[in-house]
């Protein structure tokens, strides 16, 4: 673990996370207040910062989760480090576990200062109505469970295709997909791990009409349940897997 | 004789390719074991074997008197340094960081590492990145990492290719004081040259099977030296040996090939009976070089 975070030094890790706050955050406090109604009394102020962070996050995360993982474990395929780690008694598979745990406690931290900038910047901004903080919170909760999910993804599809374009070129497939999966009817949106990102929206246009969402938790939890199984069985088989 | 590495029919088949052929490898404890052949003949492949990197597909691996399998590998692999194929090292971190990931990885002491640092004789690079060493200095700092856990075992693949002769010349010295200190190592080469020196013991494989192992001496003894034969008249002499033995002018003598002791007996009488002077018969200079083309039937080395 120690070892995960040493290896990140000289990545530029913390860049490519801070870009992932900046932006998520930016376009969602940009989104929200240059609104007419933001911040006045009733002006579903939060439902806007709320819904402008269901955008933000889709737009953001797919592709940058896939730079991280790739990053990550793309230096193990440069270095030798998979044999190194054998050698030393770490397992190919283990070595995908330590670092999803690792890069994993990055994404958590994003994940959640975003969130927390956003509600900070709408207090700032002196939004008058109480917090939603429940719904706050599930929708937190919600994106880094879809985050985490799309990470274990990555940091798989990397460490078994040498090419790390692939990882990449499939982290902007699913942005669109993100981006996309609104649109979709939520039958298809659950057949991604891209589509949750909008099956969890907290706050969305129906109509004209700008309202609260309530996050899909069920989905969301299937998944991560689901997609926790996968990634077991998936890094026992690196573990059987010869050199 | 107490081995620190043996093998009894390992075997790997991949698909109906068998590319590593029923080896019974026998490594004794502080030898330096030149493990020899050319490119493709399973030098690697072994070595994984018997670092359980690569399951075997018969046969079975002992390492320090214990079965090397997937259930004992993890606490064997405390004692034996490696170097498969290429050298690792994360380019992107300074040699000194990459040497922290081994110390913590195996829970290593400061002193365990600089002595490892010191015997490569790489403690002025470690500030270094990685991606800006040499080939040699990425060597040096993968067999550092591999000294680090102080290992009974040394098993490095391919150690010298690519470098220089200077570079080619330090490893050498490296494996020699390190089997003083009484570290076993187990090094493989395609190029005769590279170990022969230092190699107190040879296993040669070619096309997956283990074609020769023994000591530099046994491998002479192994292999007959031509005799060559001194006569004034060597085109009359060589005439007379024709469907006898194999047979050709060399350089003013006659080349007699693969000819055991009675049977250059009988030559020389044959030739002694046809009327041919002979002043001189002796066997020929045989360099290791010689010896291990005719093992390995010249194959590309
Ligand atoms: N994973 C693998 N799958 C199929 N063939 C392999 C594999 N690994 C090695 N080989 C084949 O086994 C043979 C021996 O390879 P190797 O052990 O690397 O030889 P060496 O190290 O002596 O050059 C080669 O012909 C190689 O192509
Ligand atoms: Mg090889």
């Amino acid at each position: 673990m120690a070892n995960e975070f040493a290896k990140m030094r000289h990545l530029r890790m913390g860049l490519i996370a801070s870009v992932m706050v900046v932006i998520v955050t930016g376009l969602s406090v940009a989104g929200a207040a240059t609104s007419p109604a933001f911040a006045v009394p009733s002006g579903r102020s939060w439902e806007a910062l709320l819904g402008g962070m269901s955008l933000a996050v889709p737009l953001a995360s797919p592709l940058l989760l896939a730079v991280l993982a790739s990053r990550q474990v793309d230096i193990e395929h440069q270095g030798n480090g998979w044999l190194l780690s054998q050698t030393s008694g770490v397992t190919p598979g283990g070595l995908c576990r330590i670092k999803l745990l690792a890069v994993g406690i990055v994404v958590a931290v994003v994940t959640i200062l975003e969130s927390v900038l956003v509600l900070v910047a709408g207090l700032l901004l002196g939004v008058p109505d109480r917090v939603p903080a429940g719904l706050w919170a599930g929708y937190t909760a919600s994106v880094l469970v879809a985050n985490l999910v799309v990470l274990a993804l990555h940091v798989l599809l990397s460490a078994r295709i040498d090419n790390q374009l692939v990882g990449l070129g499939i982290g902007v497939l699913g942005t669109i997909v993100a981006v996309f999966a609104t649109a979709l009817p939520p039958a298809m949106a659950h057949l991604t791990p891209w589509g949750y990102y909008a099956l969890v929206a907290a706050a969305g246009y129906q109509g004209t009409q700008l309202v609260a969402l309530t996050p899909a938790y069920g989905s969301i939890a299937a998944l991560g349940a689901v997609a926790a199984v996968l990634f077991v069985i998936v890094t026992g088989r690196f573990d059987r897997r010869e050199a | 004789m107490s081995y620190i590495v043996a093998t009894e029919q390992l075997s790997k088949r991949y698909g109906s390719r068998t590319v590593v052929d029923s080896l019974n490898l026998r490594i004794p404890a502080g030898c330096v074991y030149g493990f020899l052949g050319p490119n493709g003949s399973g030098k690697s492949t072994t070595m994984k074997m018997l670092l359980s990197l690569v399951r075997p597909s018969s046969g079975e691996v002992q390492v320090m008197g214990q079965p090397m399998n997937r259930g004992t590998r993890r606490r064997l692999l405390g004692h034996i340094g490696s170097l498969i194929e290429s050298p690792p090292g994360y380019g992107h971190l300074t040699g000194r960081e990459n040497i922290r990931l081994v110390q913590r990885l195996l829970d290593l002491r400061d002193e365990q590492i600089d002595q490892a640092v010191r015997t490569v004789r790489m403690q002025d690079q470690l500030d270094k990145k990685v991606r800006d060493y040499s080939l040699g200095m990425k060597q040096r700092l993968g067999i550092a990492m591999a000294l680090a856990r102080q290992p009974r075992l040394l098993i490095l693949d391919e150690p010298t290719n690519g470098l220089d002769p200077a570079g080619i010349e330090e490893i050498r010295d490296l494996l020699r004081r390190l089997s003083d200190g009484g570290v076993t190592v187990m090094v493989s080469s395609h190029l005769l040259g590279e170990i022969d020196k230092t190699a107190t013991v040879l296993g040669i494989l070619s096309g997956g099977r283990l074609i020769f192992q023994g000591t530099r001496d046994e491998l002479f003894a192994a292999s007959t030296p031509d005799v060559l034969i001194d006569t004034p008249h060597p085109e009359y002499a060589n005439t007379q040996l024709k469907g006898m033995v194999a047979s050709r002018l060399d350089h003013g003598a006659v080349r007699v090939s693969g000819i055991g002791d009675q049977t250059t007996a009988r030559v020389v009488a044959h030739l002694v009976g046809a009327g041919v002077d002979i002043y001189g018969v002796r066997r020929d200079e045989q360099s290791l070089e010689d010896v291990f083309m005719d093992l390995t039937g010249g194959g590309g080395l």
